[in-house]
């Protein structure tokens, strides 16, 4: 895989055709060895594992450079996304492997054998040589492809097939293998028929489990890559499309498909995700959300425009989309009336405002303010995602004006800073106000200072901050901040004031 | 003024001509065509302050249906500004959100909206919703938006940036607000020199407020400038809140000439 990579990358780059071996290397241990070679070089009795110098010595024009195992991982991922136009299970099976659970697919593809064609054909066009198994189980499925074993495992054959293999293709750790070795078994047909409680006090468990698993005998998950969407549709193009309209268009098709679907199951779209395959095996997905639950084609068309114009050049159609998918990632309830009134109710109007700026400016910058039982000032209110946070609740403001009134809380500054920022602040006494104090280089001199109003820290927390001492001071002309002093004074040599907000 | 009539508790519904005023209709429809202001007696309202002067200079409010920018004085004023615009979208709609859209960049400056903070300035926080934006253009994108909804009372774009909004820009706004009756504030950190399509330009920074007891801070208070109007005087005045009525009061004149003296200063001299 890696040396198609960088074949790939060589003729993107301008055409570096090699005709000589080329070979990835790698530490391991103090060696420098071999880590992948090309079919060239595996001609000329190369092999990975071999130390590099001895490689040089049997080739003396192989092509080394050197390995990349991020790269190596992007690709696989973009690989496994690729992948997704067969069938939405993907797995990524570190390092060079990608499992597809094809189950239920291979018919819209005409047959296991006909979708296994198309997927080899297509990835060739790629330039990566790939080896392809199918097989009930995932053992079977990987053992065939790794080891050169049939393309398609028969159900139910999966043990003649297996015995013929080495016994490392039941995806076990190198010590196992060269243990099994040692004591003469080499095939997976020479374990088959030997007793298993031996072999499991001899070897471990994971020899017996792993052959299980390849025979069907003990289930195997496959664990997807991305979720599988509970609702999908998809829309494949003879001619690819690159225009923003068409996408726009294609989109309106496709959720008008699946709005059907919703409307019959009583539900509305919360999470949708556009996923658009380059024809060069590009994946783009780009997904939106929506504060209550949507089932209206235009709307959801409406919600995409904004992304694909708030993404602008970030969307590099290339030649053109070959396939586009509308997926649901996550739906909610929605009865039938609500969407049918939605158009004179004013908390509707503010959730598609909500989600026309989240589409475009992202979920998190369209914020409800919350207020959080906590006296500390930075956790007692927070920015929530509109989207997410109910609209028609008052998010704990009631709580919040019961508790000021009960206890006559002092006055809270308009804006917070994220953080405190450090002043330097002189006091008449040592415990009183500040006299004035310097705050991002400008002098205040304090005119009037309520205060203090201590506030303990989160003693019981890890992140023990001490108490504060807040004051409310004017400055000479007018401007009211919001000061504190971090700690008690009898416990701190020098004491340190902060600015934490601005009142109006 | 009695406090009742001084809010518009319902916005009016959009404007529909009667069949029967065809000259009225048509004069309506050509000044909308042109892009100017509904006359202040027919725009959707006007909101009063309460205050004498000022509503005098306002022409009886301000404009409801319009934009209107609001710069601080300096950037450590920028809360007395914010606490000014604030009230402003408060007074404009009781019942309905407040949109307050800023760049990324004023809320770390400045400080993020405070929730506790809101409720002393009479806008409560469950009814405000606050967009952050990485950039000018999507601040006022946002804002664009924003006043089509219906469900938004009004919207407050703050943008730091200087030179950031130029008449194109403003005017854009200006429409949207007129069309859709909605109250569109600007609000800047610093005075700006660039020309913008406001109904009216303030210029507001913090003043010393009121002491009424020894060495404790009393209530806010406003040093307003009334900079640009395009329907009257302007004038520049002391304004203290009114914590508990929610609303702005002239500051008395005291003993020491505080307030007096800035009321009187002409017009060129506030300008400047």
């Amino acid at each position: 895989m890696s040396t198609d990579r960088i074949r790939r990358q060589w003729r993107e780059a301008g055409g570096r055709e090699e005709r000589e071996g080329l070979a990835v290397v790698g530490k391991r241990g103090n060696v420098e060895r071999l880590v992948a070679v090309d079919a060239a070089a595996e001609q000329r009795g190369l092999r990975g594992g071999l130390a590099l110098a001895e490689a040089r010595a049997m080739d003396p024009a192989l092509v080394v450079v050197e390995e990349d195992a991020a790269a190596d991982a992007r690709l696989l991922e973009a690989v496994a996304d690729w992948c997704q136009r067969y069938t939405p299970l993907v797995a990524v099976d570190a390092p060079d492997s990608v499992l597809l659970d094809i189950g239920g697919c291979a018919h819209l593809f005409g047959g296991e054998a006909a979708l296994r064609e198309d997927l080899l054909a297509r990835l060739a066009r790629f330039g990566l040589t790939v080896c392809a198994s199918i097989a009930d189980t995932i053992g079977a499925a990987w053992a065939a492809a790794h080891f050169s074993g049939p393309t398609c495992v028969e159900s139910g054959k999966e043990r003649d097939c297996l015995a013929g293999l080495p016994l490392a293709a039941l995806r076990l750790p190198e010590e196992t293998v060269a243990v099994l070795a040692r004591v003469g078994l080499k095939r997976i047909g020479d374990i088959l028929d030997l007793p298993r409680a031996p072999l499991a006090a001899r070897f471990g468990g994971e020899l017996l489990r792993q052959l299980d698993r390849a025979l069907g005998r003990e289930r195997e998950p496959l664990n997807p890559r991305l979720p599988a969407p509970s609702y999908f549709t998809e829309q494949r193009f003879a001619e690819p499309i690159a225009r923003e309209e068409d996408v726009l268009a294609t989109v309106a098709r496709l959720a008008q498909r699946l709005c059907g679907l919703l409307e019959r199951r009583g539900e509305g779209a919360r999470r949708i995700e556009l996923a658009l395959f380059r024809t060069d095996g590009a994946v783009r997905r780009i997904s939106v959300g929506t504060a209550r639950p949507l089932r209206d084609p235009q709307t959801i068309r409406a919600l995409f425009g904004e992304r694909l114009a708030a993404l602008a050049d970030a969307w590099d159609p290339g030649f053109g989309f070959d396939l586009a998918r509308l997926a649901i990632l996550a739906a909610e309830p929605a009865p039938p009336q609500q969407i049918g009134l939605g158009a004179n109710d004013d908390p509707a109007a503010l959730d598609e405002l909500t989600d026309r700026l989240a589409a475009r400016l992202g979920s998190h910058r369209v914020a409800r303010l919350v207020a959080h039982d906590s006296h500390v000032p930075e956790l007692a209110a927070a920015a929530l995602s509109a989207q997410w946070s109910t609209a028609r609740s008052e998010n704990g403001w009631a709580d919040f004006r019961r508790f000021r009134a009960a206890v006559a809380l002092p006055p809270r500054p308009l804006r917070l800073l994220a953080r405190p920022e450090p002043i330097e602040a002189v006091a008449a006494v040592p415990d009183g106000p500040p006299l004035r104090f310097r705050w991002r280089r400008a002098l205040h001199e304090v005119a009037a200072a309520e205060g203090p109003e201590r506030i303990e820290g989160l003693w019981w927390s890890e992140d023990e901050a001490p108490a504060r001492d807040y004051f409310r001071v004017e400055d000479v002309s007018g401007r009211r901040f919001w000061l504190f002093r971090a700690g008690l004074y009898r416990d701190l040599a020098a004491p340190r004031w902060f600015l934490h907000g601005m009142f109006a | 003024m009695p406090a009742d009539s001084r809010l518009f508790e319902k916005s009016s519904p959009p404007f529909r001509a009667p069949k029967n005023r065809f000259p009225e209709d048509l004069r309506r429809a050509v000044r909308r065509l042109e892009g100017r202001p509904e006359p202040l007696d027919e725009a959707a309202g006007l909101l009063p302050f309460g205050i004498a002067p000022i509503d005098q200079a306002l022409g009886g409010g301000l404009a409801r249906a319009a934009l209107h920018e609001i710069a601080a004085a300096s950037e450590a004023e920028a809360a007395a500004a914010t606490g000014f615009a604030l009230a402003l979208a408060g007074f404009s709609a009781p019942a309905r959100a407040v949109l307050w859209v800023a760049e990324e960049m004023a809320h770390r400056e400045s400080g993020a909206p405070y929730g506790p903070g809101l409720d002393e300035v009479g806008l409560a926080p469950e009814a405000v919703l606050v967009v952050a934006a990485a950039h000018p253009r999507d601040v006022l994108w946002a804002m664009e938006e924003a006043l089509r909804c219906r469900a938004v009372g009004a919207v407050v774009g703050e943008i730091r940036k200087a030179n950031a909004v130029d008449g194109v820009a403003s005017r854009r706004l200006s429409l949207a607000a007129a069309r859709h009756q909605r109250l569109a504030l600007l609000l800047r950190a610093r005075p700006e020199t660039q020309p913008v399509a406001a109904a009216t330009r303030w210029i507001v920074g913090a003043a010393p407020s009121p002491k009424r007891a020894l060495s404790a801070v009393g209530p806010s208070a406003f040093a307003v400038r009334l900079v640009r109007n395009r329907h009257g005087r302007l004038g520049s005045w002391t304004l203290e809140w009114n914590r508990a009525e929610h609303r702005f009061e002239l500051a008395p004149t005291h003993s020491q000439p505080v307030a007096a003296e800035i009321v009187d200063r002409p017009h060129s001299a506030a300008v400047a």
